[in-house]
């Protein structure tokens, strides 16, 4: 083939070009530290980086809906044990009251220290998180127990609020005020609350100083207990849960970073081999072309 | 009995062909670095030579040049201009995707799926705070940016539309200023060349010329015979023609020239686009070069209505528009048409953004989050938007209003983000059932055929990825072979300065010998003339 001037020029141009080019892609690749920064560089790359940040993005909302969803069960877990406390001290009451050596005297005296426990009970129907009354509901704007110990809504059962702490994974962080101060059933506004009713029969029959009256209220305080055991092991569960769930999504963030960076980001070691490669290459061809395009037969005449 | 002084004679033919012959290699020389230029030789051939009429053979009598012609192979040329339009597409296809690729910035931490991931998860954030204000405003917020996202995103493909546009447009000016200075070519080389001459250095010019044109749309060349001139030189005449009908004809030049659309070709265009025709009024249909490039670009819209067959701008703005609209219409309304049949039956219409109540004790149903801009480039209330439609196929139809660019928040909302509908159940505070019911749309991989809102964005951005690197590919390649080409054409017609040199030294030292020669002869005059016989 006969090779002319231009020839040489040209392909030396384009050559160099194309080094030139390689070589900017790698430092593209080193300054950004991703492999790619448009989608056609790796298009399987650019979808899957899309799925993977949606995923990160998720599990991070995940993860502060379950740390949001635990500090509303430890509020709820907080009141729990109080109610615990105080249906454990009415129940202690009731034993003493019941029994025959109590005078009348000390009837009063109980009355009167169950007629403050019904009180601390209706502030704690009426605690808040956030500003929001746990008990109630859907209502969370409203307190769920008047001063008397009535309902001031309806309150029913199904009212339960779901945080979503998964792809289809919900959890119910609220404990109804049904569930605790009416004994399960639906409430409806007005009603007096059965607990609070509880505290006021068993008021009543130690104004009386009936001690049958009294024996019954024991019984009524036992099935209480129970009932409020069932819920709080519900939401010790509950609780349980959400850590298991803490870790679970912890563990899925730290894998979905490592294959979000495994996906998009550049092996540095790598590049920086193929980098300093390349410079080399280029270099070559700078002074290869250089040597050549100086030379002509002209330099060889005389 | 032969002349005296014929010796002199031939020596003075030796130096006058080694004159040309130098002349034409200063010629060679001086345009190296010309562009188009074929290197040129010289005919050279033994002059007549003369019987000697004493039957002792024939002496002859030096050498002459006859001619200059140029090194060029023909077919290469031909070659290079088919392959020079397919260059030519993919490299303008190559530019305008990149320019797509940029407009639509992903993967990236502000790009789509940033900011749908901000705006679902402000909903998420208020379904555990529901009657919390601050996260109200905020979920309006993020509403607004995800709208503005489609909007600037639309008006941006526009505006690319209206510069390939543009383009188009400066191209078909550059092809008929091209015809018109080959049209004046053909007329001096078929002038120059009656007489049998070859116009060397014009015909470099024209081919540099179609060189130019070959790139920028599609041609066929040829040269035509159409007869014999009266001195027996064969009569040919230079054709363009594209897509079968003559660009250029011998003397004659047919123009090119844009003209206004009255109608869209897709409803996504912008209005006023260009469409390429003969200045005669005959249409045109575009195989390839820049042209193609742009106009596949500017209009490519997967083949339908009769749009090129290619993933153009009105093809990405018809996704943008049909996510935004199946979008709206899920979120607000709860459509999702699960069996894509494209109907929305009274099975597929789930719980929306319409079927809550927002916040406050009087709130009620019925409240849109997404609408459009109306004519004043506001935002129009859910109530104009859907313009007393009831029955589910008028609200879908009024769905269809919605585009990328007028995609927006509705004034309700804007005006009240207490109107944002969380509550199934009116004055429950804490109720996230409508809520959430709006979060899962999120993951509902029915509401598109490609799957979840993100799997169809990201199905348009694979699609244009693919494309990119489609075009980068081909155009990398058509490269390669055009310079291929390029080069075997260099290897035929370029310049060779070390040639050049050689053939310099080789005639300066004919010259040398036949000056010699006219010393000798001198030299035989002299002892002839001036010793003999006195």
């Amino acid at each position: 083939m006969r090779i002319t001037n231009n020839m040489i020029i040209n392909n030396m141009i384009s050559n160099i070009g194309r080094n030139l080019a390689r070589l900017e892609t790698y430092q593209r690749k080193m300054a950004t530290g991703k492999k790619i920064s448009v989608p056609s560089d790796d298009p399987v790359v650019a979808a899957r980086a899309l799925k993977l940040r949606t995923d990160v993005s998720m599990i991070n909302q995940y993860k502060t809906n379950v740390e949001d969803a635990m500090s509303w069960l430890e509020i709820t877990e907080s009141s729990l044990a109080n109610v615990g406390e105080i249906l454990q001290r009415a129940r202690e009451l009731a034993v003493q009251g019941s029994s025959d050596t109590a005078t009348a005297e000390d009837t009063k005296k109980i009355a009167d220290e169950i007629e403050q426990l019904k009180v601390q009970l209706i502030q704690i129907a009426n605690a808040t998180y956030a500003g929001r009354y746990i008990f109630s509901g859907f209502k969370t704007d409203t307190k769920l127990l008047d001063d008397d110990g009535n309902f001031l809504i309806d309150v029913s059962n199904s009212e339960s609020i779901m945080y979503e702490i998964g792809i289809s994974d919900k959890i119910n962080v609220n404990v109804v005020g049904c569930q605790l101060f009416n004994d399960g059933t639906d409430a409806t506004a007005g009603d007096p609350a059965k607990l609070i009713q509880n505290m006021n029969d068993f008021i009543n029959a130690l104004v009386i100083g009936d001690k049958n009256l009294i024996s019954d209220c024991l019984t009524k305080f036992d099935k209480d207990i129970n009932n409020l055991l069932a819920i709080r092991s519900s939401v010790g569960a509950r609780y349980n849960r959400l850590e298991l769930t803490k870790d679970r999504l912890e563990n899925d963030l730290l894998n979905f970073t490592a294959l979000m960076s495994e996906n998009e980001d550049v092996d540095q070691a790598e590049n920086i081999m193929l980098l300093k490669n390349e410079e080399n290459v280029y270099k070559a061809s700078l002074s290869a072309g250089a040597s050549i395009m100086q030379t002509s037969l002209i330099d060889f005449l005389r | 009995m032969r002349s005296s002084f014929f010796g002199f004679n031939v020596a003075i033919s030796g130096l006058y062909t080694a004159q040309r012959n130098l002349d034409v290699i200063n010629n060679n020389i001086t345009n190296v670095n010309t562009p188009g230029y074929s290197r040129q030789q010289t005919v050279q051939k033994a002059s007549r030579p003369m019987s000697m009429y004493n039957g002792t053979g024939m002496v002859g009598t030096g050498s002459e040049v006859i001619g200059v012609k140029r090194v060029r192979d023909e077919y290469l040329d031909s070659m290079y201009w088919s392959e020079n339009m397919n260059f030519g597409e993919w490299e303008t296809k190559k530019a305008l995707l990149s320019d797509l690729e940029v407009t639509f910035n992903e993967p990236s931490d502000s790009g789509f799926n940033k900011i749908m991931d901000e705006f679902f998860n402000s909903l998420q954030e208020l379904a555990k705070d529901p009657s919390s204000e601050a996260i109200r405003a905020l979920v309006k917020e993020r509403g607004v940016t995800l709208a503005r996202y489609f909007n600037d995103l639309a008006t941006r493909l526009e505006n690319l539309q209206v510069d390939v546009n543009d383009r188009i447009e400066t191209t078909v000016a550059r092809i008929n200023s091209i015809g018109a200075q080959i049209q004046q070519l053909n007329r001096q080389i078929y002038t120059m060349e009656l007489d049998g001459n070859t116009a060397n250095e014009l015909r470099d010019q024209r081919t540099l010329l179609i060189d130019e044109l070959s790139k920028l749309i599609n041609i066929d060349v040829s040269e035509v015979v159409v007869g014999t001139l009266p001195n027996g030189q064969i009569d040919s005449r230079l054709v363009i023609t594209i897509s079968g009908k003559a660009f250029i004809d011998h003397y004659s030049f047919s123009e090119l020239t844009v003209v206004q659309r009255e109608t869209k070709l897709n409803e996504e265009d912008v209005p006023n686009l260009y469409d390429v025709v003969w200045k005669d009024g005959n249409t045109l249909k575009i195989k390839g070069g820049v042209l193609k490039g742009y106009l596949d670009v500017r209009d490519g819209n997967a083949g339908e209505n009769g749009s090129p067959l290619y993933n153009g701008i009105p093809n990405y703005i018809k996704k943008l528009n049909q996510f935004v609209q199946t979008f709206a219409m899920a979120f607000n309304e709860g459509y999702i048409d699960l069996d894509n049949n494209g109907l929305i039956d009274p099975s597929e219409d789930g719980r929306g953004h319409v079927d809550g109540y927002g916040a406050g004790a009087t709130a009620s149903s019925g409240i849109r989050f997404f609408t459009m801009l109306g004519e004043d480039y506001k935002s129009m209330s859910g109530d104009d938007f859907i313009n007393g439609a009831t029955d589910i196929p008028d609200i879908v139809a009024r769905y269809s209003k919605i585009t990328a660019k007028n995609f927006a928040v509705s004034s309700d909302i804007l005006e009240d983000f207490n109107k944002i509908a969380t509550s199934s159940t009116p004055g429950e505070a804490g109720n996230i059932e409508n809520l959430s019911a709006l979060i899962k749309f999120r993951i509902n991989d029915q509401m598109f055929v490609e799957g979840a809102p993100e799997d169809f964005m990201k199905s348009v951005i694979t699609t244009l990825g693919v494309n990119s690197q489609q075009a980068k590919r081909f155009s990398a390649n058509k490269e390669i072979i055009v310079k291929q080409i390029e080069n075997r054409r260099l290897s035929e017609s370029g310049v060779s300065l070390d040639e050049e040199v050689s053939n310099m030294v080789k005639q300066q030292q004919a010259y040398s010998a036949a000056a010699q020669m006219i010393n000798t002869m001198a030299e035989i005059y002299d002892i002839l003339i001036n010793r003999v016989g006195l």
